[in-house]
């Protein structure tokens, strides 16, 4: 559950827009979310739709909906949370957009979906930029300090799955003297403590879901613990698990506006959220990605699995997805690499200068940005820059990402400039400074021709890393080839298959570049 | 133009007064007074580290000096208005190891300095290549790249290039020292053509035969001086101090 996760950009929003006029509303909000909390049950209870007699709905709600009619908002949400929202096609899926696009419908208002990642959607939200949040969030006291959210419209849990094959474990009983999995600072991780003595098992906890998976089916751990609906859906995806005791029920999930700001969209949620559940469309949405007996039924063993596709029918349904990431990644790299040899051309010729001043800070910019890590630059561009200049910046994520890489890219460009430019003959120089060439006529006619030539395998050997290194830019959410890979198998659970293709078509896609580079090369360094 | 020290400016193309240069603590060239007249051939001997070329090098501003002026056509070159580049194509030099531009051919290394200085048409440019690789004896050379050459055939190349600048003074930095022995003849041979046209040239040389055959003047340096100078008949006939008869002892 996302309870774990930070929330920075909370501040931000705690200082504005309390506003009288939803006061009430607000109130009636931390009531609900606040009676909403369940106790811990220790051995699992009845889950299914637990939210069903939560609505506040009532007739001023109901007129202040009618308020939302013909508007349209900006929903931020998280960019994988299967089955909450993911991509599939391409398309923006799972509970929450169904939920949204159907409410939406409803209620007579248009909504634009901005797929930002948790945080992101969390600060979009806290600034302005985004009227509402639906990312599987929690409803929890700390949040309702900044937020007011919608009636709860899903209640999560935690649940125990072990190996398909495996017939050994019926219960936790069975898991005496084993070892399983959860993963780290989880609920999943907190539940398993609380009855690991009881039930006489070990935990081994990871930071990946998709390592704690593949860990039970290799047998190196006998059970995992992890959220409900996102084990329900990976069952429903053939992920090779299956659950055989009940969900345990924990928080409850909502949707948030900024304090005290458009309540007449979080009424219109409320109204829309009550006639989906009294029309039974809500289960449907349930059913679509949890299985058939998610939305009334406690266990999930009996949930109806899709057809696991080979590796040729992923290959074909993944490329698509995969040959835009790769597009992304060859645009980034390509722009980043321009500016990087402009940079490394021109902090090197400053090195090599007898401009002390020059020579100076060539050599601070070298030292700063071979010196702090990429992601460093990543973060500080992406999530920093935004809030110094107080507001939002269109295609920022791109901005974001050449910067980076151009920046750190450029000081590795300007030493092999540096010791291009300084590793041509003394003498060079001499001859052409005796026949009367300027400095700069020296550089451009002489040295930097000889330069090119002895520098360009170390430069082609940065190209090399720098379109590497572009996949670190799916940390802040780019859209490159590995960041799209990691959103299919969020999806499709084939983790090991979709990073041979990743890792082929980098491999395909790098001797190309490296076979083009050389011929480049031979024929302007002949 | 620039400042011009004394009356000597028109007489002496070359008018070097109490040079001294150190490279960190020591000290190469101890104080030397050094004058060459128009049309004269000067060449500068004595033992290796006797600072002949680090002098040769403080005439076109190769080396900047520690003290002293040096005072080339007119041009004070520790002055501050002087324009070095605009000097050094006054000046034509020659090194040990040509420095040929490896990344051109023969006709471009002749035709850069001509076309990006003086702004000369390519078409001229060439021409004055093609007759200045005749008188060097390279006229089929043009288009060759210099790694294609011969040590005594770049070097004859690194001659013309200096040339096509038209320079009123040629300096040679142990020009043939590079080469192999059958390959110094022909370069000494463009050497003494330039001579006979009457071509200001200072020449540091381990060549004895031809420094007594060519120079108006010989130099003799020694620890940083100038020890003795005079005509090749006085230098090489008539040795004064005591290092020079051991210098020449060794070489002749």
């Amino acid at each position: 559950m996302r309870t774990a996760r930070s929330d920075s950009g909370l501040k931000a929003g705690m200082r504005a827009w309390l506003r009288l006029l939803t006061a009430l509303l607000a109130a009636v909000m931390v009531v609900a979310g606040l009676s909403a909390t369940p106790a811990l049950a220790a051995d699992g209870t009845e889950a299914g739709d637990t939210t069903k007699n939560m609505s506040t709905v009532d007739d001023a709600t109901r007129a202040l909906a009618k308020k939302a009619k013909g508007k349209t908002y900006t929903i931020a949400t998280d960019t994988t949370f299967a089955p909450f929202e993911f991509r599939e096609n391409g398309k923006m899926v799972g509970i929450d957009m169904d939920l949204v696009d159907k409410i939406a419908a409803s209620q007579g208002f248009k909504v634009t979906i901005q797929s930002l990642g948790f945080n992101a959607a969390l600060q979009a939200l806290s600034s302005n930029q985004a009227d509402a949040v639906i990312a599987g969030m929690s409803i929890t006291d700390e949040r309702k300090q900044v937020y007011d959210f919608s009636d709860p419209y899903f209640q999560s849990g935690v649940q125990m799955a072990i190996a398909n094959s495996d017939d050994s474990v019926k219960g936790y009983a069975d898991l005496k003297g084993k070892t399983v999995t959860a993963k780290t600072g989880s609920e999943g991780e907190a539940y398993a403590k609380s009855i690991a003595k009881k039930y006489g098992f070990t935990i081994k906890s990871v930071d990946q879901s998709a390592t704690m998976y593949e860990m039970v089916k290799a047998g190196n751990a006998a059970a995992v613990f992890d959220d409900y609906p996102v084990l329900a859906y990976g069952i429903s995806q053939n992920n090779g698990l299956k659950t055989v005791t009940p969900k345990v029920p924990r928080g409850y999930y909502g949707f948030a506006v900024n304090k005290g700001r458009d309540a007449e969209l979080l009424a219109a949620f409320n109204v829309g959220l009550k006639e989906l559940k009294d029309s039974g469309e809500y289960d449907k949405i349930l059913v679509r990605y949890l299985g058939a007996n998610a939305s009334t039924n406690a266990d999930t063993n009996s949930v109806k699995t899709v057809e696991r596709v080979s590796f040729w029918q992923l290959a074909v349904q993944s490329l698509p997805a995969l040959m835009q990431g790769l597009k992304n990644t060859m645009i980034i790299t390509a722009l980043s690499f321009i500016v990087a040899l402009l940079l490394g051309l021109g902090f090197g010729l400053m090195r090599v200068g007898r401009n002390k001043a020059l020579a100076w800070i060539s050599r601070a910019y070298v030292a700063v940005f071979r010196g702090t890590p990429v992601l460093v630059w990543a973060f500080f561009f992406y999530f920093g820059v935004p809030q110094l200049v107080g507001h939002a910046i269109p295609n920022w994520i791109w901005f974001s990402g050449l910067f980076t890489l151009s920046l750190n890219s450029g000081a590795y460009l300007t030493e092999i400039i540096r010791g291009a430019i300084q590793s041509v003959d003394p003498g060079q120089a001499e001859g052409a400074r005796s026949l009367g060439l300027t400095y700069a006529q020296t550089m451009r006619r002489v040295i930097l021709p000889q330069a090119v030539k002895i520098g360009t395998p170390a430069v082609i050997n940065q190209l090399v890393i720098l379109l590497k290194d572009s996949s670190l830019l799916l940390t802040i959410g780019f859209a490159d080839l590995l960041y799209q890979a990691q959103q299919l198998y969020a999806a499709n659970f084939r983790v090991t298959e979709t990073l041979l293709m990743v890792g082929v078509i980098y491999f395909v896609a790098i001797t190309l570049l490296t076979w083009l580079a050389n011929i480049a090369d031979r024929r302007l360094n002949k | 133009m620039a400042a011009s020290t004394e009356n000597t400016a028109n007489e002496f193309v070359v008018d070097v007064r109490d040079l001294h240069k150190s490279y960190g603590g020591t000290e190469v060239i101890k104080g030397v007074d050094f004058q060459v007249r128009k049309g004269e051939v000067v060449c500068i001997i004595g033992p290796s580290g006797a600072g002949k070329s680090t002098l040769l090098r403080c005439l076109n501003g190769l080396e900047t000096p520690t003290s002293g002026t040096v005072v080339v056509n007119g041009h004070d070159l520790g002055a501050k208005d002087t324009n070095i580049d605009e000097v050094r194509e006054q000046i034509g030099m020659v090194f040990q190891h040509f420095n040929l531009f490896p990344n051109m051919t023969v006709a471009e290394n002749i035709m850069l300095a001509p076309t990006l200085v003086h702004k000369m048409p390519k078409d001229e440019a060439r021409a004055l290549a093609k007759k200045l690789l005749a008188q060097v004896g390279l006229a089929e050379k043009i288009d060759a790249r210099p790694a294609s050459l011969s040590g005594g055939q770049k070097q004859r190349v690194a001659i013309a290039r200096a040339l096509a600048m038209n320079p009123d003074i040629m300096l040679f930095d142990e020009a043939t020292s590079a080469l192999d022995p059958e390959m110094v003849g022909d370069v000494l041979e463009v050497i003494r053509g330039l001579a006979e046209e009457g071509m200001t040239m200072i020449l540091v040389t381990h060549e004895m035969g031809f420094a007594r055959e060519v120079s108006s003047r010989v130099v003799f340096t020694h620890g940083g001086v100038i020890d003795e100078q005079g005509t090749p008949d006085e230098i090489f006939n008539h040795p004064k101090s005591e290092r020079l008869r051991s210098f020449l002892s060794k070489v002749l």
